[in-house]
């Protein structure tokens, strides 16, 4: 399950590396960022991006709804797998754990969080955003979320050598991801997330189930990446179907104790 | 030139500075500019796609265009190959406009004294030609509207009409230095108190 997940992880890392690379082979099969893409004929878009075109313009193109159609199916269904599964920044946090493990740097992790706080901050910060934004008139709140940051940085590399000021914004972010709060962006900042989470049902689409009674290990807990509790969280809104927790159960050996399933 | 007015020169002649400049234009099929910023979710389609390398990503200055895609006319002018229009998500390039001749991202102004053309024939009406000057024309011939958007009037001095697209292949190849002989003026941003809708709406106290 992790090793599927890792592997989709750098497949959408290398997407963002290898599209600048066709397009200046003038292959314009695939085109564009993790903002807005295309493959074909087909239009992907960020729900994010296009919600805020709307708010802004009053301006509906009817590209603009297909594009967002297909992400939102998916955070429907399958949960938000877009943030475990592809983006490029959930890959880098996991590496920085990785390395601050290999150093024996201990996190710092406060692991009795309540996840309706994390939940209000994190609604709070896309509401203040789009205040902003309806006050400056401008879609500015792509450079907070780090994957569109990442992807639209790479084309400016590939293609023109050098960055933009985007790129102190992602640096700081990192810099209070490294040094001072776990997986801020995650669980605070990032309103592409935030915004798909919109679309998570409480009754609907793939969950993380707890059946039966269990040795009360908590490595579930240990190693959720947003600090959730996988036994009661499982459909909380902050859980982005990572699989983490599920594959981390010991019970699960047994039988089924911590497991995914389509409600 | 004084060493002085070059360092001068030298300081104000970065282009993401300001938000407003000649010779800098927002690319093909772009709405106007309040409707544009709006739109416009950085995305970097239009960048990508540009084969020449002529669409560029503007940074972070006090109107918060960064991100939004600019051409630099006195670096590269567009060539027009109209690829960018079909790739935008949301409309703040209009997919419509799919022939090149339908653009207009600006209109081309010849400064006239500067122009060696012009400088040329004035020299000639006066009667004081040394025979150190020569007919320049590179405007006219880089054109890939020529005698459509630009004629030579009595075959020397270049004028501009009104199907000029403003594609700035002109200002890239104009000799002159420093300054442009031939600049563009950007549609919707022809000269600074119109430029930018922030700075428009404080004027007419909305903001």
């Amino acid at each position: 399950m992790q090793k599927i997940r890792k592997i989709s992880q750098i497949f959408f890392l290398l997407l963002i590396v290898v599209i600048p690379i066709l397009n200046l082979m003038e292959i314009y099969f695939f085109n564009g960022s993790f903002i807005s893409l295309t493959v074909g004929n087909l239009a992907i878009s960020d729900p994010l991006a296009v919600f805020q075109a709307i708010f802004l313009s009053h301006k509906i193109v009817p590209l603009m709804l297909i594009s967002i159609l297909i992400p939102i199916l998916i955070v429907i269904f399958f949960g938000r797998v877009w943030c475990s599964y592809a983006c490029p920044y959930f890959l880098m946090t996991e590496l920085i754990d990785k390395i601050k493990n290999k150093l024996n740097i201990k996190n710092i992790q406060n692991k009795n969080i309540n996840t309706n706080r994390q939940n209000i901050i994190r609604y709070g910060v896309l509401l203040t955003g789009f205040i902003i934004i309806g006050i400056l008139g401008v879609p500015l709140l792509y450079l907070i979320s780090p994957p569109s940051v990442i992807s639209t940085q790479m084309i400016m590399i590939i293609k023109h050598l050098r960055f933009t000021s985007e790129v102190i914004i992602l640096l700081s972010i990192l810099i209070v991801e490294i040094f001072f709060i776990y997986r801020f962006a995650c669980r605070y900042l990032c309103p592409t997330g935030t915004l798909l989470s919109l679309f998570q049902f409480k009754r609907f689409g793939l969950k993380v189930k707890h059946i039966g009674s269990c040795s009360e290990c908590n490595a579930c807990i240990k190693e959720c990446p947003l600090m959730l509790d996988p036994k009661i969280d499982g459909d909380s809104k902050q859980c982005n179907n990572c699989g983490i927790c599920v594959d981390s159960c010991k019970d699960n050996l047994k039988q089924k104790t911590l497991f995914f399933k389509m409600k | 030139m004084s060493f002085i007015d070059k360092i001068k020169l030298f300081l104000n002649s970065f282009d993401e500075n300001e938000f407003f400049k000649i010779n800098r234009m927002r690319p093909p099929g772009a709405v106007e500019e309040k409707l544009f910023m709006e739109l416009c979710v950085r995305c970097s389609k239009c960048i990508e796609i540009c084969p020449y390398r002529v669409i560029k990503r503007s940074n972070l200055t006090k109107n918060f265009e960064v991100g939004t895609p600019y051409i630099y006319a006195e670096e590269k002018g567009c060539r027009l190959c109209m690829n960018c229009t079909t790739v935008c998500p949301t409309g703040a390039l209009d997919k419509d406009v799919t022939y090149f001749r339908d653009t207009r991202i600006g209109v081309a102004k010849v400064d006239d004294t500067i122009c060696l053309n012009h400088l040329l024939y004035n020299q000639e009406e006066a009667g004081i030609a040394d025979g150190t000057m020569a007919v320049c024309n590179q405007c006219f011939n880089s054109c890939p509207l020529k005698f459509d958007a630009i004629y030579l009037e009595d075959m020397i001095l270049p004028r501009i009409t009104d199907k000029c697209t403003g594609c700035g292949i002109c200002t890239e190849s104009c000799p002159t230095t420093p300054k442009k002989a031939i600049n563009i003026l950007p549609n919707g941003m022809a000269d600074r108190d119109e430029a930018g809708y922030i700075q428009s709406l404080k004027r007419k106290g909305l903001r």
